[in-house]
């Protein structure tokens, strides 16, 4: 096969020629060629190692850089700050509890009046709206000097035309009676642009609202009181940690600046070695001995902080007092079932929360500031922080778990939808439908792989997440835990478009897997008297499986290494769901790890700990992506029942 | 074994349950089969239907050349006192503004919308031809190696294992890859290597340093290059090893060498194939976004790559220097960044707010967009199709 078979013989001196003549530097031209092609074939390795060596080289820095970081945030005390800065968060969402649970109280009473007074403003702006542009004119001419009367008189016609023709269109929502509405439309025929007081009727509105109001707040006043003393509970302590912040802040921006003139000295010191031109030198080390600053002395500044320890804990002990008081005295009775279930759900977190709080404030005491941070603490930190957070001006953290969490919901979302209907249309274009079907189907779910998927995302931006926001307000469907939904690009849209992306992959292998199904198989089926139905879902589909699974795992590694759909889709909040939701979480928007490095990378500087972070994440991707096909292989293999 | 059969025929359907079964079983899978195929048609119809008011009209010459032939621009529109629209650019602006004068109240720009989208279509082009150039002489030189030299073993077994994962690879990975490779560490010829140089290697008249390209359609073409590799090597080899046997052998028993035997016997047959098949290849290079993000694309730009300002010839210049002039134009239209359709559908849906002016520039992008992609699509196919009617061995 390999030697071509000795040609019909030429005379021997011609045969003694060509042997030097095709001889190229003493190989073989034919060996040559071979090794031609050979090295090309070898592009796909080679490719595969360099995409290795330069996603290492731009993030495998990371580690070292983020550690450092790590470090000054240490040091400088801003983790001394977050250790009770972080459980104070949860005073916000208790509180915005609680903000709600009043109100909803408060609009027993007053939502009527309120009511009124928000239509009939609505009404007024509809009307000034509508009747804009001769009232700028009209207003211009008043301005002008000399006023033109005649000019003056013709655009107040015009514009009391135009408030006539806008109050007719109006319509009125029915808790304003037939002599309200009377009023409402005079004093709207009239509103010009001199006067700048409130309509009689509009006045009288607000007035009602407020008394309504005033009475509710009475009605309700433990409530109301409770809330506000809750709120107030926080403010000596905040004030506390926010000086101590504002101290680490600084301290931190001193040393990273010593940093950075530190490097700068060393590279200039670096190049007055290697510089050979004497003055040249002599400016370069000049210029270094300038640059020398001094240096942040951590231990002095950071016993200043440290040094508070007793009276942070003090007023952390006081905050819990004052707000379990709180709980205490928040009264049982609301306005609604919900601010009920709302005041109950604060009065049960009240006490976790203070617990919280006491115990951040005895890890105060433990704290050091000059405990070094690990490399392994530094790579737990990042894939298992749940922080992503990027140009801030206290501290950039890089957790990887809302990345991940978001790509992995959404995934699962497109694998759930689109592994049965792939899975289906295979079987029913491989076993059941007619040539005709076959040649009409095939092509165009074929198709959909040609379809550039930036065009889906903006399909999903402006087609598909209307559609679902419009469904999810429907009467009937209000039964579907997460429905009406809130954002327009959520995880559950993204997935929609993903299983479509998905689907021509899947199909295509899965419909091979079946069709690669011997025919001895089938036939014995039938000789058995089994019936189509029997032989497909008895026979046929069992021993493909390891085909149709290999299929849904390649057509994971699609969907999770899918970049544009989901940056466009996906809502972009880079935050972890909140599971709490229930299965309601997939209509919450989020972040995924494809997504951040589009959108980011093309907005930092090369080198610095964000830009490595991103590298990071696509070292990650490239590694899921390695272990999906792997697996697909291994499954193929795995399951191949009528392989030697 | 011993029941009767109560029909007399014994070739009727029976009506018992398993049939009625069988035939809901199939129209259930018959359905779930065509949902997609419905979903499929809907998306099309609903594109074509927003898009092509855009780019067609109903008189002479019955497309909006504007369009098709203008780079993109901001979009001014200005509304007068009888609250008519005047969309305008930015130079119309001020002259419209003047003529109004008084009846002026209120104007409204919106980034990108205006113009048309010739700058995208350009970039896009030229991508294409970088990337599928590459692709195909790599991938092509792979493929003839995997069917007509390889011998099993453990380098092939690498090679196929190595495209396999690279058929896998996340496209934004593979930007990452483009960023680190081409943008910022392949060799260049310069005078002066640049500080973040990987290393330099002197030749005396010049230095080949390792600083990379910038971001520009070399940079981008190579990485787009590396995305349809897999697929091109995929393709041409099923059409090497479409071409019989018999063809390879007869040749060799003629005495023609191996070279000989592929170059006069394999790749005439199997080119057309190779060649079809890779318009496929086109289309994919034409879709990604991602891989270009970093490596070529730019979000604005109003020349094209070819209206570059050179400095201009002395009235004197010898025909050398013109020559000179001319090269260095057409080289700089690969070593510039470009607008590219993909890119531009991305800024008009994500960087700016919604209107009804910029849905249109958004439809429109996108119709041409997928026209042009499926078109390629679908003449692939085609050409398939008739190819393998030609050739039936």
């Amino acid at each position: 096969m390999n030697s071509p078979p000795p040609p019909s013989r030429p005379p021997l001196r011609s045969v003694l020629l060509r042997s030097r003549k095709h001889t190229i530097l003493g190989v073989d031209p034919q060996k040559l060629i071979k090794y031609f092609f050979g090295s090309n074939a070898s592009v796909a390795i080679i490719v595969l190692v360099l995409i290795m060596v330069f996603l290492l080289r731009e993030g495998i820095d990371f580690l070292p850089t983020y550690q450092r970081e790590l470090q000054t945030y240490r040091r400088a005390g801003l983790e001394f700050c977050d250790i009770i800065d972080q459980p104070l968060q949860r005073n916000q969402a208790l509180s915005s509890s609680l903000r709600q649970a009043v109100s909803a109280s408060l609009e027993t009473l007053s939502k009527p009046a309120r009511d009124r007074r928000d239509a009939a403003f609505l009404l007024k702006r509809q009307v000034e709206d509508k009747t804009a542009r001769p009232r700028d004119s009209l207003t211009q001419a008043l301005e002008k000097t000399p006023p033109a009367p005649e000019q003056i008189e013709v655009m107040r016609h015009e514009l009391k035309a135009a408030s006539a023709s806008a109050v007719a269109a109006l319509s009125y929502p029915d808790f304003f009676s037939a002599a309200e509405r009377e009023q409402l439309q005079r004093e709207f025929a009239a509103l010009t642009p001199e006067v700048t007081d409130l309509p009689p009727l509009l006045q009288a509105l607000v007035a009602e609202f407020s008394t309504k109001d005033r009475e509710a707040r009475t009605k309700f006043a433990p409530l109301v009181q409770a809330q506000e003393e809750f709120e107030d509970a926080t403010e000596p302590l905040q004030e506390v940690v926010d000086e101590l912040k504002a101290k680490a802040l600084e301290t931190k921006e001193k040393a990273v600046e010593f940093e950075v003139l530190e490097t700068n000295r060393v590279r200039l010191l670096e190049a007055a070695a290697t510089e050979k031109d004497a003055t040249e030198k002599a400016s370069l080390t000049k210029e270094a001995r300038e640059s020398v600053s001094e240096s942040v002395n951590l231990e002095e500044r950071i016993k200043e902080i440290t040094g508070r320890t007793a009276e942070l804990r003090e007023q952390v002990e006081k905050y819990a007092v004052v707000i379990e008081k709180a709980a205490a005295v928040l009264p049982q009775d609301a306005g609604t079932g919900a601010a009920r279930t709302l005041v109950n759900e604060v009065r049960e977190g009240i006490p976790a929360h203070a617990r919280e709080m006491r115990a951040a404030a005895a890890t105060l005491e433990g704290w050091r500031w000059d405990k070094p941070v690990s490399i392994f603490s530094v790579i737990g930190a990042f894939f298992f922080g749940t922080q992503w957070i990027t140009n801030s001006s206290w501290q950039d953290f890089f957790g990887f778990v809302p990345l991940l969490t978001g790509s992995l919901v959404i995934a699962a979302i497109a694998i759930l939808i689109a592994t049965p209907v792939s899975v289906v249309a295979a079987i029913y274009t491989n076993q059941f439908a007619s040539e005709r079907e076959k040649e009409m189907i095939k092509p165009i779910i074929e198709f959909i792989q040609a379809i550039p998927s930036v065009v889906l995302g903006f399909i999903g931006i402006s087609l598909v997440g209307n559609l679902i926001k419009d469904v999810s307000e429907w009467s009937w469907l209000q039964w579907v835990p997460g429905f009406p939904i809130q954002e327009r690009l959520n995880m559950f849209n993204a997935g929609c478009l993903l299983a479509f992306m998905a689907v021509p992959t899947m199909f295509s292998l899965s419909e091979d897997a079946l069709n690669n199904v011997p025919r001895a198989y089938i036939d014995a089926s039938d000789a058995l008297g089994a019936t189509k139905l029997q032989t497909v879902f008895r026979v046929i589909v069992p021993a493909g499986i390891s085909g149709i699974l290999s299929a849904i795992l390649l057509g994971l590694g699609r969907v999770v290494g899918e970049t544009m759909v989901v940056l466009l889709v996906a809502g972009n909040r880079i935050a972890i769901p909140d599971f709490s939701a229930g299965p309601g979480v997939i209509f919450h928007p989020a972040h995924t790890l494809t997504g951040i490095i589009a959108q980011e990378l093309g907005e930092v500087s090369r080198g610095s700990s964000h830009w490595q972070a991103l590298f990071m994440v696509g070292i990650v991707l490239f590694a899921i992506s390695l272990l999906v096909n792997w697996c697909a292989r291994a499954v193929a293999r795995r399951f191949e029942p009528h392989k030697a | 074994m011993n029941s009767t059969p109560t029909n007399d025929n014994p070739f009727a359907g029976d009506s018992s349950g398993i049939q009625q079964r069988e035939t809901a079983a199939r129209w259930g899978l018959r359905v779930g089969s065509y949902i997609v195929v419905l979903i499929t048609v809907a998306i099309m119809l609903h594109i074509f239907v927003k898009g092509a008011p855009v780019v067609f009209r109903s008189q002479w010459p019955f497309v909006n050349t504007q369009f098709l032939t203008e780079l993109p621009a901001t979009l001014h529109v200005i509304e007068d006192q009888q609250g008519n629209h005047i969309e305008t650019d930015v130079n119309g602006a001020d002259a419209v503004k003047k003529k109004l004068g008084d009846h002026f109240r209120a104007e409204k720009t919106i980034s990108y919308s205006g113009g048309g989208i010739l700058g995208p279509i350009v970039g896009t082009a030229l991508l294409v031809i970088v990337s599928v150039g590459v692709a195909l002489f790599l991938g092509v030189a792979c493929a003839i190696y995997l069917s007509e030299y390889a011998k099993h073993g453990k380098f092939l077994e690498m090679v196929r294992l190595a495209i396999l994962n690279l058929a896998g690879v996340p496209s934004v990975v593979f930007g990452l890859f483009g960023l680190g490779a081409f943008v910022l560490t392949a060799p260049r010829f310069v005078g002066v290597p640049a500080e973040r140089s990987v290393f330099a290697i002197p030749l005396g008249f010049t230095t080949i340093s390792f600083e990379g390209w910038d971001t520009c359609v070399l940079s981008g073409g190579f990485t787009l290059a590396f995305v349809i590799l897999p697929v091109i090597i995929t393709a041409s080899e099923q059409c090497l090893q479409a071409v019989p046997q018999g063809f390879r052998e007869t040749s060799m028993a003629l005495g023609a060498t191996r070279w000989q035997t592929i170059r006069y016997s394999v790749l005439p047959f199997a080119t057309p194939g190779i060649l079809t098949s890779s318009i496929l290849g086109i289309a994919r290079a034409a879709g990604e976004t991602a891989p270009i993000m970093f490596t070529a694309a730019l979000a604005f730009k109003d020349k094209l790559p070819w209206q570059k300002d050179l400095p201009p010839l002395p009235a004197d210049a010898s025909i050398f220097a013109h020559w000179e002039q001319s090269v260095s134009r057409f080289l700089g239209i690969f070593t510039e960044s470009v607008q590219a359709l993909p890119y531009h559908i991305y800024t008009l849906a994500a960087k700016i707010p919604q209107n009804e002016y910029a849905e249109r520039a958004q439809y429109g992008s996108v119709f041409v967009f997928l026209v042009l992609v499926a078109s390629l699509a679908a003449s692939s196919v085609l050409l398939r199709k008739r190819l393998r009617a030609k050739y039936r061995w």
